[in-house]
């Protein structure tokens, strides 16, 4: 830091004149800075920008597959407002995200406390709990649907035939009681190692006097958890679950392979209702206001998750 | 003496959790192994449940010769690698960028990167396949290797961004005292030591890009161009309901990510809490 600006890149300075003035007002690594992010900056605009604006126009429109969209205002907002089904899809998402977060939080909280309790082989332990994370969902999500098999699967057999505790065995993903439930668990089974890590990563910045501080004056292993650790995950622990909030909300894939919304639209979600809607009914305009519905709530937990992203790498 | 018998009851205690813990996160991993070498009469009839009896290897034969399997892994390979090979690229100077050089836009931009990686595909899916199909690239291998820059660039940006600014500054400025351009100070002082950070960024990258599904399944209408997520999905849509030759594939298709996860844990781990929420 005892180096002065100027010093930096020198060579430009020199020159002085314009250059210098370009230097005033663009920044001392204006030219290798702008040649480094054009590529990103290119990619953002043309993948995720336009795209998203024409997202909204089309949102706007009746569009058929292969016709020109004719432009229609909010109606299909309007019309999906008074939707009953769709009012159920906006219902489900929301028992689906917070029913799976929420086990999240806890889960990945006791993963991160026996993580970083004394135990050998912890890089073993940690390694092993995060392979959900990282092996495909599609494949897990596979994985479950054989696993909750209504005849031959592997639950019902050991539910009914091992532990003999239930008399016959369940369709878990095909009756409306249990459908819900079943994709909460493969969403909590595939999400959990993330918050774990996370918490780990943070319990470890936690100093360690802190807690010695805390033992010092008499505090018990739950006052210290409840003073010292939890405090200090707060950060993390916002940024993690309105992650985990976005990423669960607009999760795909466990839904679709597992029940595609059924039975009787019971766990239809809104990403999968977008879909159907899109390319199996074939209107895309009404497909894409059922995913920009809840655009105004998104926006906001994006802004706030970003201010926190930016605050915990600034510390 | 309390205090050490506390002490043991505790760590059995986490020991007892983390058993717990990953006989659930292993089970349907040995499940589908096991599935995948059980014999159809087996399967159906319900014996030796946790063993396959007679253990053969028909699942895989059949995998193999009767259905795309091995094109569609062609195709995952060739959409994954290249949209790594890009995405760290972009990612690697971007995030230099974005984190040390002194430019007029620059927090906007880093802001514009993160709200970028946030934005769920489920919102994008649709006008990113108008976009592609009138550019003549639905239906081909070219418009996912186009469409997946849009969640790794994003996501390898932000994580290398905490990698560079963990880098002393000190150690640039030294080298530029010393003569060496920007450039240079980044290629010859920086870039070597980020090669951890910037290798978990592209395994990272590559895992995103080996399971995506969404984009895949909406761009892709030929069977033979079909990615391995995809291809796995479509077993079960189809009238033979082969669970066998299924979890046959499932094995495959998991096997190069976890393969490369053991290896690289440790990279794999760091770059993880690094790049995602530690300071």
């Amino acid at each position: 830091m005892a180096v002065p600006a100027t010093h930096i890149g020198g060579k430009v300075a020199v020159r002085g004149g314009t250059a210098a003035g370009l230097r005033r007002v663009l920044g001392p690594d204006h030219r290798m800075g702008y040649l480094f992010v054009t590529p990103i900056v290119l990619l953002v605009l043309s993948l995720v920008a336009y795209p998203f604006s024409y997202a909204i126009y089309l949102s706007m429109t009746y569009k058929l597959v292969g016709l020109p969209p004719v432009f229609v205002g909010f109606e299909n907002y309007v019309r999906l407002s008074w939707d009953g089904f769709f009012q159920r899809a906006v219902v489900n998402s929301f028992v689906f995200t917070f029913g799976s977060v929420g086990f999240k939080l806890v889960l990945g909280v006791v993963m991160a406390l026996v993580l970083t309790s004394p135990i050998r082989w912890r890089s073993f332990w940690t390694g092993v709990l995060l392979i959900p994370w990282v092996a495909p969902t599609v494949v897990s999500a596979l994985n479950f649907l054989w696993i909750f098999d209504g005849s031959l699967g592997v639950l019902n057999y050991v539910l009914v035939r091992v532990l003999r505790v239930m008399p016959q065995g369940v369709g878990w993903l095909s009756e409306p009681g249990t459908a819900m439930a079943s994709v909460v668990a493969v969403n909590i089974w595939r999400g959990f190692p993330f918050f774990g890590i996370s918490f780990l990563a943070g319990m470890k910045a936690i100093p360690g006097e802190l807690y010695e501080a805390a033992a010092v004056d008499g505090a018990g292993t739950l006052q210290r958890f409840r003073h010292v650790t939890l405090p200090g995950l707060k950060n993390i622990m916002i940024i993690v679950v309105l992650l985990s909030t976005i990423w669960t909300f607009n999760d795909f894939q466990i839904v679709y392979i597992l029940t595609r919304g059924g039975p009787g639209g019971t766990t239809m979600v809104m990403p999968v209702l977008t879909y159907e809607t899109a390319f199996g009914a074939q209107r895309l305009g009404e497909a894409i206001a059922v995913a920009l519905y809840l655009l105004p709530a998104l926006a906001v937990t994006i802004m706030v998750l970003a201010r926190y992203m930016r605050k915990g790498r600034k510390r | 003496m309390t205090r050490t018998r506390v002490g043991t009851v505790q760590t059995s205690l986490s020991y007892g959790v983390l058993v717990a813990l990953a006989f659930l996160v292993l089970f349907p991993f040995y499940w589908m192994t096991v599935t995948s070498f059980k014999s159809e009469e087996q399967m159906r009839s319900l014996v030796s449940m946790f063993w396959p009896r007679p253990l053969v290897g028909e699942n895989y034969g059949q995998l193999v010769a009767k259905t795309d399997f091995l094109k569609w892994y062609g195709n995952s390979a060739t959409v994954a690698i290249s949209s790594t090979l890009l995405a760290t690229a972009v990612g690697t100077v971007g995030a230099y960028a974005l984190a040390r050089l002194r430019f007029l836009g620059r927090g906007f931009m880093a802001s514009a990167t993160l709200i970028t990686y946030l934005v769920p595909p489920s919102i994008l899916f649709i006008p990113l396949y108008a976009q592609m199909r009138s550019l003549g690239l639905a239906n081909s291998l070219g418009g996912l290797i186009a469409a997946y820059p849009s969640f790794t660039v994003p996501f390898v940006t932000w994580l290398l961004m905490g990698y560079f600014e963990s880098i002393p500054e000190e150690l640039e400025e030294a080298a530029m005292i010393d003569g060496a351009t920007r450039f240079g100070a980044f290629y010859k002082i920086v870039l070597p030591l980020s090669a951890p950070g910037v290798l978990a960024a592209g395994l990272y990258a590559f895992t995103q890009a080996w399971n995506e599904f969404l984009y895949a399944l909406v761009f892709i209408t030929d069977g033979k161009l079909r990615t391995l997520p995809v291809g796995l999905a479509s077993f079960i849509t189809g009238d033979v309901y082969g669970w066998g030759y299924l979890m046959a594939g499932a094995v495959l298709t998991t096997l190069p990510v976890i393969a490369a996860y053991i290896y690289l844990q440790k990279y794999m781990v760091e770059g993880l809490t690094a790049g995602s929420v530690k300071g």
